[in-house]
């Protein structure tokens, strides 16, 4: 790898992006001093071409668009390992959250796909039936991904096994959950929520 | 149900798994808890928590989910007793986040639009069953001690984080599993991986991750001479269970380890019929293991 000097400025740290991050997180993205414990213990780092600390690192440097293209903040797993073991007290894993929604916002400029297909097929089977109908959820999500194959061993057998409901029924509230999403939506255009 | 003969009375909220792929977790908690007259009453049209998806890309609507189904548990009253630890996480950090961030809890009351309920605790089984019902209270209505098994207790990512938020029990060294299940007469066994992540919900979009990880965590309980693994949360048992086989396949080591809901194993132990807890919904075949011990 090249070395060269670093240059830390607030003209190279976008202490813009920064400033979002941190209100959307309530965390701190300046107090990281790069000790590495986060990665240290983060269960999903060998599938991360940017392990935690790093993606700390390139936002106080303000590389930031170079973190939401990549495929990092979409397998993190929210598993708060990082968050709880910050001596500085970095909520990394608010953070995720954080970057998740820029990209997401901005209809995903990440390469990373399927977790987000997967996301967004969840939260749209709250908003149609008000639960989650596993079936529905493996079914569409199969089609849409074009892996047809995907798991055609696993489905007969958790049939049979009474694990997955074939039939089910929306929840009686469900005008009720709607109107929760259009008056998050709402808010948004008023521009009272972020 | 009448509550007054009720020791403890609770609101309940399964969440979506336990109406489909962990159904036994469900079963096997309804006759643990009516075993030990502790009133369970589920939440009237209670809604989809958000889990992990929800809170990745929308906050907010996360904490609108949340709060909403906190309202309607106050219907029911009393505590809310959560059995799957990623709602129980959910349900929790939204009281927590809501109750100091005023800007966050107006947003979130606009789109209930209600008010956000702090009154009742969000509480998971194993704190309702360790400290509001008792360990001595447990252990005084075991009639078939669970002795022979050599449980791993895995507690996974969520039961005990964020660290500020669950207060179940210490995040990093915590033992209300074992403490819970050696009340039945279970004896635990000491391991690495009870509190690495199992892939989680990528068990859908990226199972490959699980096979890795999941497949690390069998390889640690077996490594550690237990002769099942013991989880409180749906999805944990997911990919313990219902992928084994494949992990086997992927890793070429052979684990057959029976992967329990502890509500199975509790309620075993306090004398529900074996019948009631769903053991012919597991994917591994506990059968053998229970018959070997006499438990069955
Ligand atoms: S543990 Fe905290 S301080 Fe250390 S590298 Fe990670 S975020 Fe930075
Ligand atoms: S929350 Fe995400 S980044 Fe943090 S340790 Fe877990 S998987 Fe890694």
């Amino acid at each position: 790898m090249k070395h060269s000097k670093m240059r830390l400025s607030t003209e190279t740290m976008n202490l813009g992006f920064v400033r979002k991050v941190e209100a959307l997180s309530g965390s701190s993205v300046r107090r990281c001093f790069q000790c590495g414990k986060c990665s240290a213990g983060c269960p999903m780092r060998s599938f991360m071409e940017h392990p935690p600390n790093r993606i700390v690192r390139f936002l106080q440097l303000g590389q930031y668009e170079r973190v939401l293209a990549g495929r990092s903040i979409w397998y993190c797993a929210s598993c708060e390992t990082c968050t709880t073991r910050c001596p500085n007290k970095v909520d990394l894993a608010a953070i995720m959250d954080a970057l998740r929604k820029c990209s997401w916002d901005a209809k995903g400029p990440s390469k990373e796909s399927l977790v987000q297909l997967a996301n967004r097929l969840f939260i749209e089977n709250i908003r149609t039936y008000g639960r989650q109908y596993e079936m529905r959820l493996a079914a569409v999500f199969n089609v849409k991904s074009g892996q047809f194959l995907k798991d055609l061993m696993l489905g007969p057998k958790l049939i049979t096994k009474g694990k997955l409901r074939m039939f089910h029924q929306k929840n009686r509230n469900i005008a009720e959950i709607e109107n929760i999403f259009a008056r998050i939506e709402a808010l948004r255009k008023k521009g009272e929520a972020p | 149900m009448t509550p007054a003969k009720n020791l403890l009375n609770y609101s309940y909220y399964p969440g979506c798994s336990l109406h489909a792929s962990a159904k036994e977790y469900d079963e096997s908690t309804r006759g643990l808890f009516r075993a030990l007259k502790i009133g369970l009453h589920e939440v009237p049209d209670w809604l989809c928590c958000g889990a992990t998806p929800a809170h990745n890309v929308d906050e907010l609507l996360s904490l609108s989910l949340c709060a909403k189904n906190l309202s309607l548990a106050e219907e029911v009253g009393g505590d809310l007793a959560v059995a799957c630890a990623a709602c129980f996480s959910r349900l929790k950090v939204t009281q927590h986040r809501l109750a100091d961030n005023e800007e966050k809890r107006r947003q979130v009351e606009y789109a209930i639009d209600g008010k956000v309920s702090f009154d009742n605790k969000v509480k998971h089984l194993l704190e309702i069953l360790a400290k509001d019902f008792g360990l001595d209270r447990l252990t005084a209505a075991v009639r078939k001690p669970l002795e022979g098994l050599k449980v791993a207790c895995y507690y996974g990512c969520l039961l005990t984080r964020p660290p500020e938020v669950p207060e179940l029990d210490d995040c990093e060294a915590p033992t209300i599993m074992e403490r819970v299940i050696g009340a039945a007469g279970a004896e635990t066994v000491t391991w690495s991986h009870r509190m690495e992540c199992c892939g989680a919900n990528f068990t859908l979009s990226r199972p490959g991750v699980v096979l890795k990880l999941s497949g690390d965590i069998l390889a640690s309980a077996k490594a550690a001479g237990a002769n099942c693994i013991l989880v409180a949360c749906p999805l944990c048992h997911g990919n313990l269970d219902i992928r084994q086989k494949e992990i086997e396949e992927a890793s070429g080591q052979w684990f057959g380890m029976p992967v329990f809901y502890m509500t199975q194993l509790l309620a075993l132990a306090v004398g529900v019929a074996p019948a009631k807890l769903g053991f012919d919904s597991m994917i591994v075949n506990p059968l053998p293991l229970l018959k070997e011990k006499g438990l069955v």
